[in-house]
């Protein structure tokens, strides 16, 4: 086994250290940010525009060129959601919940440099991981049945309760269910019927994620800074964002080097499940980490945290480096993204699966070694540019509320050309406020909405499966696994309060303190 | 009352139209023999969010901001702005197919730029019109995507 891996690797470095396949990395890298950081162009849409590119190349070349568009376009997309509150991409929404606070508050160089160390360690960590566990790992995630993925779903759903503040619980889990109501919305995928669409023949197709991203988020926060006059949100002292801006003192490596680790394990073995994505591997890293985080820590999740933004940062990265396990070692796409690179490969002519492994090494060990390659370009490229990025925040108000309303709803209009979107966005902009006036969080309505739709598939397919009957939660060991750990997490919060308060009965200083 | 609570009663009103609704959404008569069937989700959270929604109601308001309500949580905001770029987003989806990207985009920001209190014109214009060919650059130069031109450039001969 490890005389074959070695040997793979070597044919891997081989293949990448090419020179066009070294200009490939580097400009799948610097394009892949640059399309990112659009609000609304994610890395579906910045894989799919580079696939004419590709095909004068040869099949390494090409599919070294689009793995760089796609990490580095998920690495550009965090980059929208620290400066401007502007998620284009699923996988970045949970990055914004404590980046664009800590950019709000002066500091989107520091911001967006943790974002650019925990997206390096979260890649390299899960190409070691992939070179090592690839083949293995494939045959766990197809052994994954619908009660599994149903199971992961609802587990994907505990991660609501890192959003949830004080007393907040309720609310947030409410939003869960306001968003997995809004993933109604559209034709069944099963029965073909169509549910909520009024006769529009808009709505067929339900709501875009992007719309209801930009919406909530974007357009909701350039409107609040509007409204509330908060002199806080106004532009910020230009001398404040220099290269010194950067700078991570050791203490906080200190805190946020364990929770890259977790977060990139984590990430990386959510990715692998097709389907999962990245998406999931962010948001559960940072449930995770709230959910491990010290009292004091876990109150300023959502306001600024480091381990917030590092988590979700390194959970989003690993999970797309997990996704091409199923890619390459299987042929089955872990993500839409990952689909698009499947079409690639077939367009190519490699027969992607179990047999590419075998006859196709160069492009399966040459992908996975550009991947180092590529992630030590995407620090390189960013890392000096991260100033005149967040200069962007010394914009006047007056020129930079209209600037992200702008983009935000041309995010959007630019992928469906359909003004009907426009409108659709402005009415759950109003709704997101009047939410937000009323204290209920937005991203746990993402997180369902995101994961609405798989969870009803998988749902109504395990009932097919077992004959109409509720027992395929308890029957598989993988669910019940998986169940286990879902009640877990939902239990740490209160076993944690009843440990508190048996602390305080031995020690009644120790509230006073 | 206080502004969760309200949210909460609008939330209930919710979730029980989306319930009435439910009522509606078609079946075939297969279907109907099904246990899981396109109305079983919606029924479900409907109840949910009904649960949620009075839970909300009834369990005593835990706030860290203290219980506010929503007057005090508005109380002093500037809704003139607010409402005036809600408006011009709303003319700014209207006349997309009309005006075009370029000129409805740029018409769009000059707007916002001067909603937000900006005087000075050279300023607003310098910001506005790069910044729009920019993108458009982008998207139909570098990425090869097909920006059709406004309705008004045929109208008017010009294209």
């Amino acid at each position: 086994m490890w005389e074959g891996m070695v040997h793979g690797m070597l044919t891997g470095i081989n293949a990448t250290l090419v020179p066009i396949n070294i200009c490939m990395v580097l400009f799948g890298c610097f394009s892949g940010s640059l399309i990112g950081m659009l609000p609304g162009l994610g890395p579906i849409t910045a894989v799919a525009l580079m696939i004419p590119v590709t095909y004068g190349f040869d099949p390494t070349t090409g599919m070294v060129l689009l793995a760089g568009v796609y990490y580095g376009a998920i690495f550009g997309g965090s980059t929208s959601s620290i400066l401007i509150n502007a998620p284009g991409e699923a996988a970045t929404v949970a990055t914004a919940l404590d980046g664009y606070p800590l950019a709000r508050q002066g500091y989107p160089g520091k911001a967006l440099a943790i974002a650019a160390y925990a997206s390096f360690s979260g890649g390299t960590i899960a190409v070691v991981l992939l070179m090592f566990f690839a083949p293995m790992l494939a045959s766990v995630a197809t052994s994954f049945q619908s009660a599994d993925y149903f199971a992961l779903m609802i587990l994907g759903l505990t991660a609501v309760s890192a959003f949830a503040g004080r007393g907040g619980v309720l609310k947030a889990l409410l939003m869960v269910v306001l968003g997995l109501m809004l993933s109604t919305v559209g034709t069944d995928q099963t029965s073909g019927v169509q549910r909520y669409t009024f006769g529009s023949l808009e709505l067929l197709d339900g709501i875009e994620f992007l719309l209801l991203a930009m919406a909530t988020f974007a357009l909701t926060e350039a409107l609040m800074i509007v409204l509330k006059k908060d002199a806080s949100s106004d532009s910020l002292n230009p001398k404040m964002i220099g290269f010194k801006s950067l700078k991570v003192s050791a203490k906080e490596f200190k805190l946020i080097t364990p929770s890259i680790l977790r977060s990139s394990l984590l990430g990386f073995f959510v990715g692998v499940l097709p389907g999962a994505g990245a998406t999931l591997g962010s948001f559960m890293s940072y449930g995770m980490e709230r959910n491990l985080a010290p009292p004091e820590e876990q109150a300023r999740f959502g306001k600024g945290s480091l381990r917030g933004l590092a988590a979700p940062e390194t959970g989003n990265n690993a999970a797309s480096s997990g996704s091409f396990v199923p890619l390459l070692t299987l042929g089955i796409p872990g993500s839409g993204t990952t689909a698009v690179m499947l079409g690639a490969l077939i367009a190519y002519g490699i027969d992607p699966g179990p047999r590419m492994f075998v006859e196709q090494p160069e492009v399966f060990w040459g992908v996975i070694m550009s991947m180092y390659l590529g992630n030590v370009f995407l620090l390189i490229l960013n890392l000096p540019l991260i100033p005149y990025f967040a200069r962007l925040l010394a914009i006047p108000r007056n020129l930079m509320v209209p600037i992200i309303l702008f983009f935000s709803l041309m995010g959007v209009y630019l992928v469906t050309f359909n003004d009907f979107d426009i409108m659709m966005m402005v009415f759950f902009c109003l709704g997101a406020m009047a939410l937000r006036l009323m204290n209920f969080p937005m991203a746990p309505l993402l997180l369902g909405f995101i994961l609405g739709g798989l969870m009803e598939d998988n749902l109504r397919r395990s009932l097919m499966i077992y004959d109409e009957s509720m027992s395929f939660m308890w029957e598989r060991p993988i669910t019940v696994s998986i169940n286990c750990l879902t009640l877990l997490v939902l239990g740490m919060p209160l076993f944690r309060s009843v440990l508190a308060k048996l602390k305080s009965k031995k020690n009644p200083n120790a509230l006073l303190k | 009352m206080a502004r969760e609570k309200v949210g909460a009663l609008l939330m209930l009103l919710f979730s029980m139209g989306y319930g009435m609704l439910a009522t509606k959404i078609p079946l075939t008569f297969l279907a109907m023999q099904e246990t899981f069937t396109s109305r079983t989700m919606p029924y479900g959270l409907s109840a949910m969010g009904a649960v949620l929604s009075l839970a909300i109601l009834i369990l005593p308001t835990v706030d860290p901001a203290g219980k506010k309500t929503l007057k005090e949580e508005t109380g002093g905001m500037d809704w003139l702005k607010g409402i005036l770029l809600v408006v011009s987003m709303l003319i700014f989806g209207l006349t997309m197919k009309w005006l075009g990207f370029i000129l409805a985009s740029i018409v769009f920001l000059l707007i916002g730029f001067r909603i937000l209190g900006e005087r000075r014109l050279w300023l607003m214009i310098v910001t506005a019109v790069p910044l729009v060919f920019f993108l458009w650059a982008i998207m139909s130069v570098l990425l090869g995507v097909f920006i059709a031109p406004g309705e008004i450039f045929y109208q008017l001969g010009i294209l």
